[in-house]
């Protein structure tokens, strides 16, 4: 056990090293996230204030998704330099420990895109100043992230050897991710349309969020093992 | 020679068993089947639209089958026969969409909606098409057998609960008139029928899922000849 950490330090400290010397790699999602709020902002122009929060939800989470996939598409881009990702694989490395390294990064990058997309999104679709922005929201919006996650590091790792990763990450990831987007933009809605609390949301959309969370987590930390043995 | 001689008879008389049996089948759903009370003959494309989708949907836990297989085995076999589940999933995932919209037209006045089953079976066929565009766009090897496994699974646990969530959020879509509680709304005579399509849309289905799997049994020989690969 005291191996595993050391490992899952180890490696979370190397790519905590390499994401703060490249700041390039959060920064674009970041632009990006920026872009879509500004372009969702300018063809919509004035909306309703009863259309508002729908507008609001639906603009923010589809900008986190695009801006998330991008980031996670590139998590393991660093690995392959140098021929590090053949040597991890060789070395007797845990792959569990591996992968949780590359999951706590991309749950940090997604943390630091997600928060802002949040702010951005409040800042220029939120004309009239309505209180949109909640604790209830920024955990449905961690909650999906700890979901798309896992995903985001096993189809990277998927996606390495590919030919087409540019279209294939896209092609898969969304489809994959559609309860989460669901789950997440319905307790969303149910939180500013209907005023529900979280408690009430666990029974029902937040539940679907939390079980998918779980299942994706533990389904690809094994699946990540199969994919990174040796041949 | 001989045992390839007598497998060709065997696969064109399954198909043959195969072809006439649904021939019969759809003819005795057109032709002598009751017509239902509310939609008049236009539900008759039901005996191709469901046992379609039912197929469809078997498919993906076939899939997830073999894809189990490929990575506990160790096996390029499993990995070909998840290829060839795939394809022909993918088949009559097309079908079930098209026949779906064809019914839609007379019954709902629309082509397309972004119903819940139409937009369930639309993710469905793009991960299939993702799943058969990422192992075509990778080298043959142990590898992508596995990687290619890892996202069988992924796509196969996924698709009855995007089929589920989907269907919780909206829905044009009439609700399970076969599978309920309280048993079936069907007239008796429409569910023997269906039942005959289905088992002859399945029995076609196999047929064709053998013989891909032969062809690219035979296409991984050639590779194996041509290349050095699966050494």
């Amino acid at each position: 056990m005291k191996r595993f950490f050391t490992q899952y330090r180890a490696m979370l400290w190397q790519n905590l090293q390499v994401e703060w010397t490249n700041s390039e790699r959060w920064l674009s999602p970041l632009l990006f996230s920026a872009t879509m709020i500004l372009l969702f902002a300018f063809s919509f122009g004035q909306v309703k204030q009863e259309f508002l929060p729908q507008l609001f939800i639906a603009a923010t989470f589809l900008t986190a998704f695009f801006s998330l996939q991008i980031a996670f598409s590139r998590v393991l881009e660093p690995d392959m330099q140098d021929r590090v990702f053949e040597q991890l694989r060789t070395y007797p490395v845990s792959p569990s420990a591996w992968f949780l390294s590359k999951y706590t990064i991309v749950i940090l990058l997604g943390i630091l895109i997600l928060i802002p997309t949040l702010f951005l999104s409040n800042l220029f679709l939120n004309e009239t100043g309505a209180p949109l922005l909640s604790s209830g929201l920024f955990l449905i919006g961690l909650g999906s992230l700890l979901s798309l996650g896992a995903l985001g590091v096993l189809l990277s790792t998927m996606m390495l050897r590919s030919n087409a990763k540019q279209i294939l990450y896209p092609l898969i990831y969304f489809p994959l991710t559609t309860p989460v987007l669901l789950s997440a933009v319905e307790s969303s809605r149910a939180i500013l349309v209907d005023g529900k609390d979280l408690s009430y949301l666990l029974s029902s959309w937040l539940g679907l969020l939390v079980i998918f969370g779980i299942m994706y987590f533990t389904l690809c930390l094994l699946l990540f093992g199969e994919l990174v043995k040796p041949e | 020679m001989v045992d390839a001689n007598k497998q060709d008879r065997l696969t064109v008389g399954l198909g043959l068993a195969a072809a006439v049996m649904a021939g019969i089948c759809w003819f005795y759903g057109l032709r002598f089947a009751p017509t239902d009370q509310a939609q008049g003959e236009v539900y008759r494309i039901l005996y191709f639209h469901v046992p379609s989708a039912f197929t469809a949907f078997l498919f993906s836990a076939l899939l997830m089958f073999f894809s189990i297989w490929t990575l506990f085995k160790r096996s390029p076999g499993g990995a070909l026969w998840a290829k060839a589940t795939a394809e022909v999933g993918l088949i009559f995932t097309i079908i079930t969409l098209m026949t779906g919209s064809i019914w839609g037209r007379p019954t709902w006045g629309v082509w397309w909606d972004w119903d819940a089953r139409l937009t369930t079976t639309l993710i469905l066929a793009l991960l299939y098409a993702g799943y058969l565009i990422f192992t075509s766009s990778m080298a043959p090897g142990p590898s992508r057998d596995r990687m290619a496994a890892a996202l069988g699974v992924i796509i196969a646990i996924d698709v009855p609960i995007i089929y589920k969530s989907v269907t919780w959020w909206r829905t044009l879509h009439q609700p399970p008139s076969l599978m309920r509680q309280g048993g079936s709304t069907m007239d008796p005579a429409m569910v023997r029928t269906l039942m005959m399509c289905w088992a002859a849309m399945t029995l076609l289905a196999v047929w064709m899922l053998w013989t891909r799997a032969v062809n690219l049994r035979l296409q991984q020989r050639i590779e194996e000849h041509s290349h050095g690969v699966h050494n």
